[in-house]
């Protein structure tokens, strides 16, 4: 790799540190104390008769099924919403700090008015954004598998690795869609605000429509149905869950670096 | 003795080129038309003093240049190269200081220019320290504990280690202490030396007045003149005021070609000169003057003719 590759990659990287060792530690300490306390729901039964008063669709828009199994309790706790949900968040976050604030406080001129393409920069930083994503599966798999092992959760690795992978890439979903919208226009409020809506009505729309009779089909326009549909901590995932997200995402990223190319870069 | 390399055979067209030929640029924002028609040409090797009050459309054309921004009609070519075509062989050749310094917060200078040489093959490290001594700049601080004047060394530092053929400052001097305003003075003459092409916009006639060979007058977005620096600084005006011992000579003075919007208070003569400064002195050497001051007014004034012959 020739040092220009190095500086546009590990430069935004580097500068992203503290974003990314504040997520990682967030993430460590969610999985760890999640986890911490299933000895004490393996032990009650009276919360597993508690859940199984609620309605059952109430139950199923939670993902609170055999919240007394290891891989209800996990479900339940971790993976049918928060983590997701904040492994999106940091897509939106990291592409937020690195392109577009980047952008429209003026810095990204510095770096164009050397000899480096604006598809070369864009993707520099795109390859970072991607990279934090990829530290903090790591993380989430390495808290998540250690403290299985610490507090006697039984379930499958393998299961615990599909479903954390597939939480990692709704992230790298949501990056995707975040460096489409940096790269159409320096617009850092624009970005949050589609990143944000797309996050939420995806996960309404993967709670709510299996409620309705009518809707339920059209919970597969949702990422979060392409990454958590299979119920993984259960059943595994089929491969095109995967692909299907890192396909989106990329495509995505790449109509941003197209878009880029071919438009004013915001001064100060 | 071998051939000279790089020193531009008949088969290297872009030596032959200018430096920069703008031809019709238009630059729309919307509704705002910041470029509305420039056309110049800077020669090679020349220091090319690019003026105009804020807002004339300087920074538009720089960063047009630049590729930073996609021209709304126009033609540019920078060292023979199309800006959006050949953006990285052109960016290659040049160097940009930015007006608005906007520098990574948490970086030290050192940190940038290592970036920076990244980016660009490479910077030579004795080089960097010598002009970081000229410009007594620290090196090991970072962007956010420094003052605007010193942000604006570190961005001088960045343009002038590049060795490049072309530079292209954006107000360089903004915020710059007097004494740094001459040793960037001399950092221009000793690029100009070794053959280096510098475009330097500014907003201060007395900058662009020293530093530049040739200049342009921008305003709303149009050359309102081109051509050398001594002719502009003859058509420029000048605020003078003298002090005189005794109640000012008003129709001696009043006979003066060129002296306008003139007013006495007490011993105090105030006025606006548009022309040469010798018959002035003429009349103030039979006359005992305590003091006298001629400074140069800002851009709107000095230019006021210009101006008002274009609107």
């Amino acid at each position: 790799m020739s040092g220009r590759w190095v500086e546009l990659t590990l430069g935004p990287f580097r500068a992203s540190w503290r974003a990314g060792l504040g997520w990682s530690i967030g993430l460590a300490l969610l999985v760890v104390s999640t986890v911490a306390f299933w000895p004490a729901f393996r032990g009650s039964s009276g919360i597993s008769q508690a859940i199984d008063q609620l309605p059952g669709p109430v139950v199923q828009a939670f993902g609170l099924e055999g919240f007394g199994t290891p891989a209800g309790y996990l479900r339940g706790g971790l993976y049918e919403l928060i983590v997701p949900l904040l492994f999106a968040m940091a897509g939106i976050g990291f592409t937020y700090s690195a392109i577009a604030s980047e952008e429209d406080a003026g810095r990204l001129e510095l770096f164009l008015a050397q000899p480096v393409s604006r598809t070369a920069l864009l993707v520099g930083r795109s390859v970072a954004i991607f990279g934090w994503l990829l530290v903090l599966t790591i993380v989430v798999l390495a808290s998540q598998l250690a403290s299985d092992a610490v507090f006697g959760i039984q379930i499958e690795t393998a299961r615990v690795v599909a479903t954390i992978v597939l939480c990692a890439l709704l992230g790298a979903f949501h990056a995707g869609l975040c460096i489409a919208v940096a790269g159409a226009a320096a617009r850092p409020t624009r970005l949050l605000s589609v990143g944000f809506s797309v996050a939420y009505a995806g996960y309404l729309v993967r709670a709510l429509f299996p409620l309705s009779a009518i809707l339920a089909p059209w919970r597969h326009v949702s990422p979060w149905d392409w990454a958590l549909g299979s119920d993984p901590l259960v059943n595994g995932a089929e491969a095109w869950r995967y692909l299907l997200l890192a396909a989106t995402g990329v495509l995505l990223a790449v109509a941003g670096l197209v878009a880029f190319a071919r438009r004013d870069i915001r001064s100060a | 003795m071998g051939t000279a390399v790089g020193a531009g055979g008949p088969a290297d067209k872009s030596l032959d080129s200018p430096a920069i030929r703008i031809e019709g640029l238009v630059k729309d924002y919307g509704a705002v038309h910041a470029v509305q028609g420039i056309d110049l040409e800077v020669r090679r090797g020349e220091v090319f003093g690019f003026l105009g009050p804020n807002g004339a459309g300087k920074t538009t054309t720089i960063r047009c240049l630049l590729d930073l921004l996609r021209p709304t009609a126009g033609r540019i070519t920078v060292l023979g190269l199309d800006p959006r075509r050949d953006g990285i062989a052109l960016r290659r050749r040049l160097a940009y200081m930015p007006g608005e310094l906007r520098l990574p917060e948490r970086m030290t200078a050192a940190g940038l220019a290592a970036a920076i040489g990244r980016l660009r093959g490479g910077f030579d490290l004795r080089r960097r320290d010598e002009l970081a001594a000229r410009l007594d700049l620290d090196l090991d601080r970072r962007m956010r504990d420094l003052s605007s004047g010193n942000r604006r060394k570190v961005a001088l530092l960045l343009a002038f280690l590049a060795d490049a053929e072309l530079l292209v400052l954006d107000e360089p001097t903004n915020g710059l202490d007097p004494l740094m305003q001459r040793e960037f003075l001399r950092l221009v003459r000793e690029a100009r030396e070794r053959g280096t092409t510098v475009f330097l916009s500014s907003h201060v006639l007395s900058e662009v007045q020293r530093a530049a060979d040739r200049v342009a007058v921008l305003r709303n977005g149009k050359v309102l003149a081109l051509g050398g620096v001594e002719e502009l600084r003859r058509r420029a005006r000048q605020r003078v005021e003298v002090w005189f011992a005794g109640p000012p000579p008003t129709q001696e003075l009043a006979t003066l070609a060129g002296l306008v919007d003139s007013t006495v208070e007490d011993h105090r003569f105030v006025a606006v000169l548009a022309g040469p400064i010798q018959p002035l002195l003429e009349v103030l050497a039979r006359h005992p003057v305590v003091s006298l001051l001629v400074e140069e007014p800002d851009l709107e004034e000095a230019f006021l003719d210009l101006y008002e012959a274009a609107s």
